[in-house]
């Protein structure tokens, strides 16, 4: 059984804690077991230490790899942004034996010490490539029996794909050869490779905009696809594309925007005869239409 | 016309020195043609920041707001032909103007040090409890005295060194 270290993040275990007790369920029964990383932090975001300090952004991201290396695991990241910081962090830090040193003397104040042994894996490169579409498939006791969906990928675990890529970053397809597993009819849309537009400053320093962006993903799903559902891999993907389908509603008339949204884990727990009200409880638009054919 | 008696033809260095090498930008723009924020208005354009900063427009980039509304995909930082890690550059002026005017320091580093989570992680009882989880996670809210050792690490950089009154507890 392989083991990874579950890095939570902020956003999963303070907003979204469904799809934290998701990734629990699932992975042990997919032959993947987790341990947790005590006294992790967040990763950190790329809108508060690496926008303000870098030394001291690159002692975070160290601060969270020490953890994993001290357990002898590989950190196990579902939020797109924490697996890209992650990721990005330690390959600054293996480069640069300076500022490596420099962290380390911070680190040590704290006990703690990088050595560079942890490398960060996204949710989807450790379903697709250690578990596999095949694994799952014989897993899971209910299927999405030919449902229609559309995926998000999350565009921190495509670029940049030197330092986060294990898809194809121009035709990525391991989240939706993830999402047929459970025998759904996965559909493409022109704006699918387009970031989702939730990270960073966007929707607070730019909110208009940000919402008028996101009505053209919604607006191009809805015109290019019947998808019933939509699935992604990322904490940022489902708060956004959930809220905003909410705003939209707010300011049009009705609910015209109402695609449920679901992390792949909490999906693939449903097909796994877990409970929704554990593992996909919350949520802004309702997701009884497709709960309620499972 | 650009006035560059003012320009601080250095500035290049000291915003990119950690980055990839903007004097490569030709200023083809595919990094904006792939860029969510440079749907906003004002529009984020990294090839016109890269621009000020080769030029050394400093006054005119410390006004500059628009690196703040970047959602840190990273396309222009695949796209880019030249090898100038435009996203790496669009983070190092965010780090540059916070060091020339610490109005830019984000609230969120201010909270990150505080409870060590940009997200009330330690007050999230009820829900977890709700989906069947530990009320509070094993991340450092879980151990008060870990947070103390993380805040005293951070006490040693430079960010909170020299503006501490923003980092009290
Ligand atoms: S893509 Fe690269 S070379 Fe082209 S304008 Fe942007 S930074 Fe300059
Ligand atoms: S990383 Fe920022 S600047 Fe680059 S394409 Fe994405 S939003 Fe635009």
């Amino acid at each position: 059984m392989k083991k990874y270290g579950l890095f939570l993040g902020c956003n999963m275990p303070a907003l979204r804690p469904d799809v934290e007790r998701a990734i629990r369920l699932t992975l042990p029964g997919l032959g993947v077991e987790l341990v947790d990383l005590e006294g992790s932090v967040c990763c950190p975001a790329f809108g508060t230490f690496p926008s303000s300090d870098e030394i001291a952004s690159l002692t975070i991201n160290a601060w969270n790899l020490s953890i994993a290396e001290a357990k002898g695991v590989d950190p196990i990241v579902e939020c797109g942004s924490c697996y890209s910081s992650l990721r990005s962090g330690q390959t600054k830090l293996l480069e640069d034996e300076g500022k490596r040193k420099r962290v380390n003397k911070l680190l040590e104040i704290a006990g703690k010490k990088f050595e560079g042994t942890a490398k960060a894996h996204h949710m989807i490169d450790v379903l697709y490539n250690e578990v596999g579409p095949r694994k799952i498939c014989s897993a899971i006791t209910k299927t999405l029996g030919g449902i229609n969906a559309v995926v998000q990928y999350p565009c921190h675990t495509l670029f940049p794909s030197e330092i986060v890529g294990f898809d194809n970053p121009g035709r990525p397809h391991m989240l939706m050869e993830l999402v047929e597993a459970l025998g759904a009819n996965v559909q493409t849309f022109s704006r699918e490779l387009q970031c989702c537009g939730g990270a960073g400053g966007f929707t607070h320093g730019a909110h208009v905009d940000a919402v008028k962006y996101a009505k053209k993903r919604f607006d191009a799903i809805k015109q290019e696809t019947s998808a019933e559902l939509i699935v992604v891999s990322c904490i940022t993907c489902l708060m956004h594309l959930d809220e905003m389908q909410k705003e939209l509603n707010k300011q049009g008339s009705g609910d015209e925007y109402s695609i449920p949204v679901f992390d792949y884990n909490q999906i693939l727990a449903i097909c796994m005869g877990f409970e929704p009200k554990e593992v996909a409880s919350i949520s802004f638009i309702p997701r009884n239409s497709i709960l309620e054919r499972l | 016309m650009i006035d560059l008696s003012k320009a601080n033809k250095h500035l290049w260095r000291e915003i990119t020195d950690e980055s990839g090498d903007i004097r490569n930008c030709f200023n083809c723009g595919t990094c904006v043609s792939g860029c969510p924020a440079a749907e906003a208005e004002p529009p984020l354009l990294i090839r016109r920041l890269a621009r000020m900063v080769l030029l050394g427009l400093e006054e005119e980039l410390l006004e500059e707001g628009t690196p703040w509304i970047c959602v840190t995909c990273a396309a222009c930082e695949e796209m880019c032909p030249m090898g100038v890690h435009p996203f790496e550059v669009c983070l190092a002026i965010r780090r540059w103007q916070s060091k020339k005017d610490e109005t830019y320091i984000p609230t969120a580093v201010t909270q990150l040090f505080q409870e060590g989570h940009t997200q009330p992680v330690g007050k999230a009882q009820g829900l977890r409890r709700s989906v069947g989880l530990e009320e509070v996670p094993p991340t450092i809210v879980k151990f008060p005295d870990l947070l103390d050792k993380f805040q005293t690490m951070l006490r040693e950089t430079e960010l909170v060194r020299e503006n501490d009154y923003l980092f009290r507890v």
